[in-house]
């Protein structure tokens, strides 16, 4: 299977603070990635890995099949909108798609225009006085208009009210949908990605939790609900992500590997969303009492 | 690449057009002022051999009249450190500040072409500014320096405001600037951090390195010479220091000192500090002839400060995210 990234067991640091650690994803082509997780799990830094923007300090990112650091062949082929949809505010839209153009070998100029046209953005007002929303689409154009076979987005949807939100996963959606290009984009809102999105890795204190196609995600978990679960195996479950027991009852969320025959559980399909959250539950680093300097 | 740099940056490469324009507009018609009253007074004469009793006079008139522009000439001084706050500092930091670069260094060329791109074509605009600032002021103040060996174009302040040094520090300040912004990606710290680095590098060669760029000349001559004697430094040249010795070379004074020696010793004025029979002065000074060579040596110097940040800058981009 065709790889666009791979990331082996890859580390950045930040002075003494691993913002990644032994994170490892191969991601394989054609599909729309989510990549998921907390803040501060080090998603931002896996992209900006990706995009050749800093360099790892252990294990290799491989992009479209070579190193991506200050990359000039890898850039052509990958576009990129970082965090906050960055563009310069007082360009207007039709001057960034020159500024395009002057900076890409290969730019679809016309495609840009036409997406900037369809969505109605003014192409002569400073894109510093455009909606969140539009600066955003504006940013997307700008990085399609480059016609990468890998599109990153780092939360392109995060400051967006619910609408804009689904409008600019819509557009965005359709445009992938086109072209074949793979689209791997971070978020920390779940609850779009099971409709947007073929694949997930779930990110968590610098390393991917979770990795594969949200079917396959989906199909091997159930949550288990049933008496208290005192350790014993339970036929069918090939291991448990999160337990939560009250005195009688022990609700369970569970990797399969079969039907669960046992009859003593209550099997439940959990959503993308509840599996998610649970495997992010799973290691949360909380801060104890006594890190507050009060009694317990 | 050429374009981005200019419709980044047209707004204030016309706001500083604006700002040199304007100055011109001071300097000029004063300039013509200045250069129009010293032939009308005919000063050149009074410079020379040709010397007449109403010279004193004349020179007065001149003063009076101009004298006060020595504090337009100062703060000339600080416009090569303007150009490198406004135009070095937000180069990087503005763009990390606001998130850009991530957009800009994800396109299809290098951060370094990107970066010697900036680089290049803001040190030839800046180059030019420079230039037409160094030689337009040698040209307003050259009356005031010919008249006033203490504002000679080759004296402190005078020096690094004419010729070429100016270039130098123009290009240092937008260099520094630009480090700057690279070390803390943030405008306004940046700003003042080029602010002070700047001030320390300037006082620091002036102080320091410039009066060793060559031995200086010296040139003793007796107190006893009598009044009305004059220095043999020459007009133009840079009076580094001036001091008056005894007979051993004991150091007596910082000064000049000239008068008739009596048969017993000592001045025949209240302050004769005690001076003896052969006790003399002496002139430590670089001669005018050696103006462009140091002009030449500050640039070469302020220059090549700017290439090494210019190269740390490049090394230092490299890390940033």
């Amino acid at each position: 299977m065709e790889h666009v990234l791979v990331a082996d067991a890859v580390g950045k640091r930040f002075g003494k603070r691993w913002a990644l650690k032994d994170c490892t994803v191969a991601l394989p082509a054609g599909n729309v990635t989510a990549l998921v997780g907390p803040n501060g799990a080090g998603m931002s830094t896996f992209l900006h890995l990706a995009v050749g923007l800093s360099r790892p300090d252990a294990g290799g990112m491989r992009v479209l099949g070579a190193d991506p650091y200050e990359n000039i062949t890898v850039l052509a082929d990958l576009g990129f909108v970082a965090q906050d949809t960055p563009v310069y505010r007082d360009f207007t839209a039709d001057e960034l798609v020159v500024m395009g153009g002057k900076l890409n070998r290969r730019w679809d100029a016309p495609l840009a225009r036409t997406r900037l046209a369809q969505l109605g953005i003014p192409p002569r007002k400073q894109v510093g006085k455009l909606s969140g929303g539009q600066r955003a689409q504006v940013a997307l154009a700008l990085a399609l208009a480059k016609r990468p076979r890998l599109l990153i987005l780092d939360e392109p949807v995060a400051s967006l009210d619910p609408l804009a939100r689904q409008e600019f996963l819509q557009s965005l959606m359709g445009s992938v949908a086109e072209s074949g290009t793979s689209v791997l984009l971070s978020s920390h809102i779940l609850a779009d990605l099971e409709r947007s999105c073929d694949y997930v890795v779930v990110m968590q204190a610098g390393r991917a939790q979770l990795t594969g196609s949200i079917d396959d995600i989906v199909a091997g978990h159930r949550r288990l609900i049933g008496p208290r679960h005192l350790g014993e195996p339970i036929g069918g479950v090939t291991a448990i992500v999160r337990e939560r027991h009250t005195d009688r009852q022990s609700t369970l969320l569970v990797r399969t590997s079969g039907a669960i025959s046992d009859p003593l559980w209550t099997v439940q399909e959990p959503t993308l969303e509840d599996i998610i959250l649970d495997h992010l539950a799973q290691r949360d680093e909380r801060a104890t009492y006594e890190d507050w300097g009060v009694a317990a | 690449m050429i374009w981005l740099t200019w419709r980044q940056h047209r707004r204030q490469l016309l706001a500083s057009v604006a700002g040199l324009l304007a100055l011109a507009a001071v300097l000029v018609p004063t300039g013509i002022a200045m250069h129009h009253a010293f032939d009308r007074l005919g000063l050149a004469q009074c410079l020379g051999a040709a010397a007449t009793a109403g010279c004193p006079k004349k020179f007065d008139d001149f003063t009076n009249a101009y004298g006060t522009f020595v504090f337009l000439a100062v703060l000339l001084l600080v416009l090569p450190l303007l150009i490198g706050i406004f135009w070095g500092a937000p180069v990087v930091a503005r763009e990390v500040e606001q998130g850009t670069h991530r957009m800009v260094w994800t396109q299809g060329i290098t951060r370094r072409r990107w970066i010697l791109t900036k680089v290049f074509l803001r040190g030839a605009a800046v180059t030019v500014f420079a230039l037409l600032y160094g030689l337009g002021t040698a040209w307003w103040w050259e009356p005031m320096s010919r008249i006033d060996s203490d504002q000679s174009r080759f004296g402190a302040v005078f020096f690094d405001l004419q010729g070429i040094a100016p270039v130098g520090y123009t290009l240092f300040a937008v260099a520094l600037g630009i480090a700057a912004g690279t070390a803390i990606p943030k405008v306004v710290p940046a700003m003042g951090v080029t602010l002070a680095g700047f001030i320390v590098v300037r006082v620091a060669v002036a102080m320091a390195a410039r009066p060793r760029f060559m031995r200086p000349e010296t040139n003793e001559w007796l107190v006893a010479s009598g009044p009305g004697r004059r220095r043999e430094a020459g007009p133009g040249s840079w009076i580094m220091s001036t001091t008056v010795h005894q007979a051993d070379g004991r150091f007596v004074a910082d000064g000049t000192l000239r008068c008739p020696l009596p048969a017993d010793g000592g001045c025949q004025s209240d302050n004769d500090f005690g001076v003896r029979a052969g006790a003399y002065n002496l002139d430590t000074f670089q001669p005018a002839d050696r103006y462009w060579t140091f002009q030449a040596i500050e640039t070469a110097v302020f220059v090549l400060l700017a290439a090494l940040l210019i190269l740390w800058t490049v090394r230092r981009l490299r890390r940033v995210v």
